[in-house]
């Protein structure tokens, strides 16, 4: 029996073989921390060793802040500085502070994610690194602090699901309408404890960032990791990034013909409309066009789902053929991922107008993912946003929340409704 | 290793959001501090009026949603003896495990109990004893177990450093680490 793509990582981690269901340590590639939680992984490493303690290795070690940076607050102040501070005292040396974007998305750019690397941080969306074929995890601070004492941890070896996917988005359609989509066939439990390779030659042609897009949903599946062979432009976009040494690990990492799926699923987008995902459960979808009309308050283009150049650009088009010009009423902000994602936004002149149009284009960062940032709701508005969760009170008491694509949600804006972008984009 | 407590009993897809609501992320740091908030969006009754060792029996993927490591804290905290769910979402699942709460997988019991039952769960002999029925379970793998009767993960990893587990790959000095209880 040949293996699949996580079994083969997990076997270059735990230098052993391994097999489905089983409990294995791996060793750690890397371990990092957010803002948020960070400050609580360094506190807690500092007590469980007394405060003599050095980590394993400083530079398998890396904080990000994203969630919320800069800091709204003293509270949020104080525990970046603990970050810090704690950075500065064990020799690490890779701390992206507020000036970076999201953890995830500044790692990869800086080229320190490889496919087949194990890596741990403190956001349950690590594992959109799935989109490189890196097995990562969001974990809690105790896994995290007990990985920097001897760079190890354990792990479940999760089985496979395949999804299969084929086709030619048609216009206005995008990869967020497809996961979405999938989301609400699989359900909120629908991957649990599983592991997702995702292939077919739609997967083939996508861009890095649509990759990201669909691993980073996984988790609303309860899923372990998506995973996607790098190929193509992407491959050659990570080699430059972090080194030759990619493609001998893409090749060390594919999974094997006959390789064990507990399903095989196949999807054909070319026959896919817009989606969204309706409050207060990602789950929880139906088709744009039966939610088309919706009144809407505000509206939010960002987040480690769609904050990429690509996602900004989508709805850049979409504001662009509807005049440039946004619905009175509505707020509408726009999160890009990382200050590279910004630049390129700026570079291309989209910054000034999508001020111009009433926007507010903010800085790289989480953003509108909880209600602990800036832009959350009050009570009683309707939301639509491209994140990832609209659980109830998610981004603000009595506030409920859409999720749709970058495309859909910039329709929205325009129109001050729900609105299908296809009336926009097809005309 | 045995538990007996009585049962609170709730759905499926409970997420983390209720079990420890965000807005308590910065300002409660104390992990005691922690236990008076459990559950409080949910059920309010919980904080208040749980005893120790009191079990909760729940539906499918209990504890998704956000990674927060907090909501297995203030369970455990608590005094919670067990979580017997029908499913556990991953990352819920391994911070009670990494906290030493023991949890399992069960689709049985649910129909078997109401609030306030009181059951007895055997962890060596695989068993749940409810209201004079048995039900089996898969006993602990040796692994789990170890994790669970250790106290959780960092006494665990820090046991086996004390008894001179070899430095893995690519590890620093551990001897500082050693000398630690």
């Amino acid at each position: 029996m040949g293996k699949t793509m996580v079994m083969k990582i997990m076997e270059r981690a735990a230098h052993k073989e391994v097999h489905a269901g089983e409990r294995v340590w791996c060793d750690i590639d890397r371990s990092t921390a957010r803002d948020f939680g960070g400050a609580n992984c360094a506190l807690q490493f500092d007590e469980i060793t007394e405060n003599r303690g050095r980590v394993w290795n400083p530079d398998k070690i890396a904080f990000t802040f994203d969630l919320q940076a800069p800091s709204h607050s003293e509270k949020v102040a104080n525990n970046q500085k603990i970050i810090r501070e704690f950075a500065k005292r064990q020799g690490i040396t890779r701390v992206y502070d507020i000036n970076h974007g999201i953890g995830q998305h500044v790692m990869l750019e800086d080229g320190i994610v490889k496919p087949g690397d194990v890596i741990l941080g403190t956001d349950s969306h690590m594992n959109l690194l799935g989109a490189v074929a890196a097995f990562a995890t969001g974990v809690g601070n105790t896994d995290i602090a007990a990985s920097w004492l001897n760079g190890t941890n354990w792990f479940r070896v999760p089985e496979t699901m395949k999804i299969e996917i084929n086709g030619e988005f048609p216009r206005g359609v995008s990869m967020r309408d497809l996961l979405t989509k999938i989301v609400g066939d699989l359900g909120a439990g629908g991957l649990d404890f599983l592991a997702a390779e995702f292939c077919g030659d739609a997967i083939e042609r996508s861009t890095l960032a649509e990759r990201i897009t669909l691993c980073s949903m996984v988790t609303e599946m309860s899923g372990k990791i998506g995973l996607i062979l790098p190929n193509g432009p992407v491959l050659e976009w990570l080699a430059d990034r972090a080194g030759g040494e990619v493609r001998e690990r893409v090749a060390a990492i594919k999974p094997d013909d006959d390789a064990p799926y507990i399903s095989v699923l196949k999807y054909d987008v070319s026959k896919l409309e817009p989606m969204a995902s309706c409050p207060d459960a990602p789950d929880n979808v139906k088709p744009v066009r039966e939610i088309a009309g919706v009144k809407i308050d505000q509206v939010h283009i960002g987040s480690c789902t769609n904050g990429r150049y690509e996602d900004i650009a989508a709805a850049y088009d979409v504001l662009e053929r509807g005049g440039f010009r946004t619905a009175p009423g509505v707020r509408v902000i726009i999160t890009p991922a990382t200050t590279e994602v910004m630049k390129r936004c700026a570079r291309e002149g989209m910054i000034e107008k999508f001020l111009d149009a009433g926007i507010v284009f903010t800085n790289p960062t989480c953003s509108l993912c909880t209600a602990e940032h800036y832009g959350a709701l009050p009570g009683g508005d309707v939301g639509c946003s491209t994140t990832n969760r609209n659980f109830i009170g998610k981004v603000g008491k009595g506030s409920h929340t859409y999720l749709l694509s970058p495309m859909t949600a910039m329709a929205t804006a325009v129109r001050g409704v729900i609105t299908d972008p296809r009336e926009i984009v097809c005309k | 290793m045995k538990i007996k407590g009585r049962v609170w009993k709730y759905g499926d897809d409970v997420n983390t959001d209720v079990i420890f609501a965000g807005k308590y992320t910065y300002t409660v740091k104390e992990r005691s501090e922690m236990a008076k908030h459990a559950l409080e969006d949910l059920d309010p009754d919980f904080a208040k009026n749980a005893a120790p060792g009191d079990i909760i029996v729940a539906g499918k993927n209990w504890g998704c949603g956000s990674s927060r490591e907090q909501a297995a804290i203030c369970l455990k905290k608590r005094g919670v003896g067990a979580i017997i769910a029908r499913g556990f979402a991953r990352i819920h699942y391994r911070n009670c495990l990494n906290e030493g709460l023991p949890i399992i997988v069960s689709s049985e019991i649910q129909a078997l109990v109401e609030k306030g039952d009181e059951i007895e769960i055997d962890f060596g002999t695989g068993e749940i004893t409810a209201g004079g029925k048995k039900i089996k379970f898969p006993p602990y793998p040796e692994f789990v177990l170890g994790l669970v009767n250790d106290g959780g993960l960092i006494p665990h990893v820090k046991k086996s450093l004390n008894r001179g587990a070899p430095p893995r790959k690519g590890t620093g000095p551990l001897d500082h680490l050693r000398r630690l209880r």
